[in-house]
């Protein structure tokens, strides 16, 4: 296939015209007017309102469910019930365990298990209250550890695994033997805690069903292909009868990549009732939606020799799946899969077990599964460099895994940026005068990952392009690029619109993108697993490569010239030779018009055959790794137990940077949202098996004045398959804050904090546990008695 | 979106005539100020009034005004943030313009007034949830329900009075102006709360708040406000303290108050705090040179360790507000000693660093 | 249902609405003005702030009837009133926001652009401090805010005819390719 070629990493002519350079976005100027149509803006003629009736029980039968009375309520058009929709559907093929509404029982609070369509959303309010649902309460889990041990009543029945959702055992090299001769050994546990995506945009979806049989699906996903499917499968529909449409989209992070209730709910709602449907989300059901970062107890052991060289590392981890499987099997895999970079192990072995447990679903938050474990794995890290005095830093470099290799587990990796982003934050940070230097209270933390470009598994096998792109050349002078790919805030689309524009020679205005409709566009697989840039660029690559020999060759037979003396810039076609042959692009596409017939193009992406030759072994197989270094600066108030996150230098390899202002973007975005998962963010439940605080208000996001100095540092290594030599830049960027974060606060206060988040309780209570360990540090001055922190481990 | 309950709106033009339509309407009937407290609560369920009275269109409610006597009298319908920049307050009751100035985010103090924010309904977070969410735990106390879920087998609802400006406000002795049906009345701050956090405050039906009114101060009036909080911006106290100290010409210290809040239903004023201050010498280059650590090793330092001790044993955060209430109780003697010194040096808010 | 007498974007309009719909609610599902987003259903995001008498507050804690007679305006007001002052396209914050890259999913930003509208209206030259805490009550998930701090800083440096400090990122990656193609470029420099 075409797309597996090497695009190379040259500009197409001559230099870079508009990839490398900050532009603005192809819809920022909607986005700024208020012009951009997001899901809820999206009204049509004789609208229904919908909403979802939920469970109040943690873990029940469904005995009874009356509707009568709601449907009796003037003003409401149907009542549905999971009886309407009973096939199960689910993002991973093997997994699928989950119903639009429920059918026979409840799992979580929240859980939904009818849908009510009326004239208005107060009417639906009030039909909710009308349907009386009879449950038969069973044992609620809410410790995953108890779900390892008690397999009745199972969550999910006629699973041989009980609780159990999946479980991954891989080993590579001979783990024990090299941990037991190596010269030093950290063993450790460590804690996260769960938090969730907290897009501002709610969930929403707009169905309509037109007379002759089709229907349409405005949603707030990230996954249009996706969800097109998952449609067709529990509405038993053929796919062609279905149009899914992502209209602009308000903030997703992998909280939009499952498809969801409300989809199939307004959809056959609209077919019932032959009105259009709408269904929005209010906050506190997109809290019970969730499909946030897993909650997981790490344990690890590492050894090395006493110059620093990692020998082995051993994994347990035990991860809170929630109620339902959702992308379970690939955050399993992931949470140890990942691991294996930026550093070379020479051994490792992971253990880890998700299972089921009756809170709101667990699934892939901003770098999916691997951000625990690499804070896990970072602080140890420190824990080592430690007792080897050796600095955070250069115990990084000795590891580095190197490039164009191969990991310990098999994946192969390309090009790797690593050492320059340790460079970078080591010179920004002023690490060699200021790290240990800062006094009692402030101090500087290092930590580094890595993370994937999209991977070599689609989530349901098939051997078709990951990424299609179509062109279409109009008269005009315009290019229409039609993509699959979900644009949902990180730009991709400007992506595409910069590709075409610098294949073509074009101007960016002359560039328009039609995105995630599945009638228009190709087939994409959705935004996830930071696969967009990397796919969707190199399919657009390909396509205009093929466009623009056409009109290449249109134009050098016009002039009779050898077609390698024709360029394309700047909206002309030029004669290299001849300085006096230029034309207007315009003129160039009609003359192609005239020579080839009506002009297009498609363009597609597959990865190369990736991955270790081993079940499990393709799941987080890239085609190319992004690698980032975090350094963070923080301060401690030992009075209080507050930790002030001061400033964050945040390094990432990410190929090349096609947009720098947007990369930038994507890694300030990252470290903002991984340092308040580590101070801030928690996603808990109470007692009762409720979400504690299901708001914006409960739910601490970081406001601007929460908000540390981020300093984003561009690294570009030029991955040979990357286009130009791109890679990922969304979520890689992320991982490092966190226990960077944590080996910061061990540098201003010498507490080791492992247990996420870092409340200020559970700094108080650190410190005392110190206080009572050592002597006081002779500049500390805390007065502030002890509490006894119950958040603590 | 999440709905409002159905009601009408009423927008009176005068106090008289909104005194007469929420007399008219009975307990049905709901004050609507800037909107920031009840129009949540409404969106929860936890009232579902027919008609809500709006104040917004009542001049005569809005406004700052030194009086002759010099009475510093705000009216009730003031926003937070004229209360926080207006420099008659901020030089005459510092307290209350740093406590106004940390009330929730901007748009929240562009909207909120002052009398709502000493009205604000009490706070727990089993309470400010939705109805579906309360619901799903048979509701509490303070609502549709019969249990406590802070305190196990509580009778008495234990929410936490959490407006910030009550306890500055009870700093600077301040009483209220009230009219209803019956007509006008004046009650001592102190006076008007009750220790029931289903509603705790005597405050009757159609009985309106028109103004706050500050007693004048003396001349070395010093006052600071502290707020605990998980962020910088935006949230509820997790503990608020107002510390006042009036320092005499003779430099030392003449009176001194301090009140914490988001406890209990009720601000909390901290006993014995007069007495301990009293007669205690200021020395005004020491407060304004010294570290903290330094500080505290004077007399006036040591005066207020002994505060802070003091209210640590008299101060017992329940869990009723979200957060940690170990750590809001290990907060109380820090909070207290900053914003008695914050207040001593003429500095403050004591906040988020 | 009554009818409320509204001023939106300098527009006298009459519009029916029952009475405990909120200013947002009309705002998007009367009026069609869909550029006040709601986030968080009460007060706690910010995504609905609009002007009132030119400052911000939240339309989903404001009911409809209690704003009659008071100026309104909302994101889709500031291009149009940038234009009838003589101006060119876009308000220069929404020009700014869009240049500086502030514009990820943009939901947020209706709101906070209007905060730094309100902001730079009452005080042309604010610190960074007050910039900050203008913004204080406007959540965003997308950008960690520094692209919105640049924003409005590039705003303000526009209008006194100052050259804004250099990005982070700007030294390493940019420097050479800084001068292509300024005509749709997200550079920064007027």
């Amino acid at each position: 296939m075409a797309a597996r070629d090497r695009h190379g990493l040259d500009a197409p002519w001559g230099d870079f015209r508009i990839v490398g350079s900050p532009k603005r976005k192809i819809d920022g100027l909607a986005k700024a007017t208020g012009s951009a149509v997001y899901a809820d803006d999206v009204v049509l003629p004789g609208m229904l309102h919908a909403k979802t009736l939920r469970s109040p029980l943690a873990h029940a039968r469904i005995v009874s469910i009356d509707a009568s009375a709601a449907l009796a309520l003037p003003g409401v058009h149907a009542v549905i019930t999971g009886r309407d929709l009973p096939v199960k559907y689910g993002v991973i093929p093997w997994t699928q365990d989950e119903n639009a509404l429920a059918v026979d029982k409840v799992r979580f609070i929240g859980d939904p298990v009818a849908a009510v369509a009326a004239i208005d959303e107060d009417t639906a309010n009030e039909a909710l209250k009308r349907i009386h649902v009879e449950y038969e309460p069973l044992h609620a889990y809410l410790d995953p550890r108890e779900s390892l041990a008690r397999h009745e009543p199972a969550i999910h029945e006629g699973r041989k695994e009980g609780n159990v959702s999946k479980n991954v055992l891989l080993e590579f090299g001979p783990v024990d033997e090299l941990i037991a001769k190596s010269d030093v050994i950290v063993e450790d546990d460590y804690t996260f805690h769960g938090t969730t995506h907290a897009a501002i945009e709610p969930h929403c979806a707009v169905a309509h069903a037109s007379a002759d049989g089709l229907l349409t699906v405005w949603s707030a996903t990230q996954i249009t292909h996706y969800v097109h499917r998952a449609l067709a499968r529990v509405l038993e529909l053929p796919p062609h009868k279905i149009r899914v449409i992502q209209p602009c989209l308000g903030g997703a992070f992998g909280g939009k990549s499952d498809p969801f209730s409300l989809e199939f709910c307004v959809a056959l709602l609209a077919l019932r009732t032959g009105r259009p449907v709408k269904m929005l989300y209010t906050r506190e059901e997109v809290f019970y939606c969730h499909r946030g970062r897993h909650p997981m107890q790490l344990h690890y052991r590492s050894g090395a020799t006493k110059d620093g060289k990692l020998q082995g590392v051993d994994a347990k981890i035990l991860i809170d799946g929630g109620s339902y499987s959702s992308f379970g099997l690939v955050t399993t895999y992931y949470a140890g899969q990942l691991l294996t970079g930026p550093y070379a192990f020479q051994s490792y072995r992971f253990d880890s077990t998700r299972v089921f447990t009756n809170k709101p679903p667990c699934g892939p938050k901003r770098g999916h599964g691997s951000v625990q474990p690499r804070f896990a794995f970072e602080v140890q890290l420190d824990q080592l460099a430690e007792k080897l005095a050796l600095d955070p830093i250069e115990i990084r470099r000795r590891n580095f895994v190197g490039e164009h290799t191969t990991t310990v587990n098999g994946q192969r990796i390309t090009s790797n940026g690593f050492l320059a982003c340790l460079d970078e934050v080591e010179r920004a940070s002023g690490w060699k005068t200021r790290r240990g230097k800062l006094g009692y209270g402030r101090g500087l933390g290092v930590a580094g990952s890595m993370y994937i470009s999209g991977t070599n598994y689609p989530v349901y096998p098939n051997k078709m392009p990951q990424a299609g792109i179509q062109l279409k050349v109009d008269r005009s002078g315009l290019v229409l690029a039609f993509t699959g790919g979900n644009d949902i805030g990180q730009g991709s689309n400007s992506v595409v619109q910069a590709i075409v524009a610098e294949e073509l020679g074009l101007p960016l205005e002359r560039v328009r993108v039609v995105a995630a409709d599945t009638d228009l566009c190709p087939v994409d697989l959705g935004a996830y697993s930071s696969r967009v840039t990397f796919m969707v660029g190199n399919a657009t690559i390909d396509a205009c490569r093929k466009l623009r020999a056409q009109i290449v060759a249109a134009v050098a037979a016009h002039w009779q010239v050898d077609p390698r003396r024709v360029r394309l810039v700047e909206g002309e076609a030029l004669d290299l030779e001849d300085g006096a042959k230029h034309m207007p692009i315009v003129e160039a596409f009609h003359l192609a018009e005239e020579r080839f017939d009506t002009l297009g193009a498609t363009g597609s992406y597959n990865t190369p055959e990736l991955g270790g030759k081993y079940r499990g072994g393709t799941i987080g197989a890239s085609p190319a790794y992004s690698f980032t270094a975090h350094v963070v600066e923080v301060s401690v108030d030992v009075e209080t137990g507050r930790i002030r996150c001061e400033k964050v230098w945040i390094a990432h390899d990410c190929g090349r940077a096609l947009n720098p202002m947007l990369v930038a973007g994507q890694m300030e975005g990252s470290a903002y949202m991984g340092i308040a998962e580590a101070l801030l963010e928690e996603h808990t439940l109470n007692r009762y098996g409720l979400h504690r605080g299901p708001s914006l208000l409960d739910y601490k996001l970081p406001t601007s004045v929460d908000t540390p100095e981020l300093a984003a540092l561009i690294v570009e290594s030029l991955d040979p398959e990357g286009p130009y030599g791109a890679k990922e830049a969304g979520e890689g960027p992320l991982h490092p804050s966190l226990p960077a974060l944590s080996n910061a606060v061990y540098d201003a206060v010498g507490v080791r904090l492992k247990h996420l988040p870092f409340t200020p309780g559970k700094v108080l209570a650190a410190l005392a546990e110190q206080t009572e360990r050592v002597a006081p540090h002779p500049l500390a001055t805390s007065t502030a008695s002890a509490p006894g922190a119950r958040g603590a481990h | 979106m999440l709905r409002l309950p159905k009601f009408e709106v009423a927008t009176p033009k005068s106090v008289g005539e909104a005194i007469a339509l929420l007399a008219e309407a009975g307990p049905s009937a709901v004050v609507l100020a800037g909107g920031t407290d009840l129009l949540p609560n409404l969106k929860h369920e936890l009232a579902t009034p027919e008609l809500v009275v709006s104040l917004g269109a009542i001049r005569e409610l809005a406004g700052i005004r030194l009086a002759d006597d010099g009475t510093l009298a705000i009216g009730a319908m003031t926003t937070l943030e004229t209360v926080a920049s207006s420099e008659l307050v901020r030089a005459r009751a510092p307290a209350l313009a740093q406590a106004a100035s940390l009330v929730a985010g901007p748009q929240l103090r562009t909207m909120g007034t002052l009398g709502g924010n000493v009205l604000l309904d009490t706070r727990c977070q089993w309470i400010n949830q939705s109805y579906f969410w309360r619901s799903a735990l048979g509701f509490c106390l303070k609502k549709d329900g019969t249990k406590c879920h802070v305190v196990e087998g509580g009778k008495k609802c234990v929410a936490a009075a959490s407006n910030d400006t009550a306890p500055a406000l009870m700093t600077l002795g301040a009483s209220l102006a009230l009219e209803g049906p019956s007509g006008k009345r004046s009650v001592a701050l102190d006076d008007f709360w009750v220790a029931d956090g289903i509603y705790n405050k005597k405050l009757a039906h159609a009985e309106l708040l028109v103004e706050v009114r500050i007693p004048p101060l003396p001349q070395g009036h010093r006052g600071a406000y502290g707020k605990l909080r998980e962020r910088a911006s935006i949230d509820f106290p997790l503990l608020g303290i107002a510390a006042r100290l009036d320092v005499g010409t003779d430099q030392r210290v003449a009176h001194a108050d301090v009140v914490v809040t988001a406890l209990a239903a009720q601000p909390r004023r901290v006993k014995l705090v007069a007495e301990t201050l009293r007669g205690v010498p200021i020395d005004e280059h020491e407060l304004a040179h010294a570290e903290n650590a330094t500080l505290e090793t004077s007399a006036f330092g040591r005066a207020v360790r002994s505060i802070a001790e003091l209210a640590e044993k008299q101060c017992h955060p329940l869990p009723n507000v979200p957060g940690d209430a170990d750590w809001r109780q290990a907060m109380v003697p820090v909070f207290v000693r900053r914003t008695l010194l914050a207040a001593a040096r003429r500095a403050g808010p004591v906040h988020a660093d | 249902m009554g009818v409320l007498h509204l001023k939106i974007n300098g527009d006298d309009l009459e519009v029916a609405a029952p009475g405990h719909w909120t200013l947002l609610e009309v705002l998007r599902y009367r009026l069609g003005l869909t550029g006040s987003k709601q986030g968080c259903d009460k007060g706690d995001c910010g995504a609905c702030t609009v002007l009132l008498d030119g400052k911000p507050v939240l339309a989903c804690l404001t009911l409809a009837a209690t704003v009659q007679g008071r100026h309104v305006t909302t994101i889709e007001g500031l291009l149009p009133a940038h234009v009838a002052a003589g101006g060119k396209g876009a308000d220069p914050v929404q020009d700014a926001f869009d240049r500086c890259g502030a514009l990820q999913c943009g939901f947020c930003q209706s709101g906070m652009m209007l905060s730094a509208r309100a902001l730079l209206n009452r005080n042309p030259q604010p610190s960074d401090a007050e910039i900050k805490d203008a913004l204080s009550g406007n959540l965003c998930r997308c950008t960690g805010y520094t692209q919105i701090l640049q924003a409005v800083e590039l705003a303000i440096c526009e209008a006194a005819g100052r050259t804004p400090t250099p990005r982070s990122w700007e030294r390493a990656s940019c420097a050479d390719s800084g001068a292509a193609s300024a005509s749709d470029s997200g550079e920064r420099s007027a």
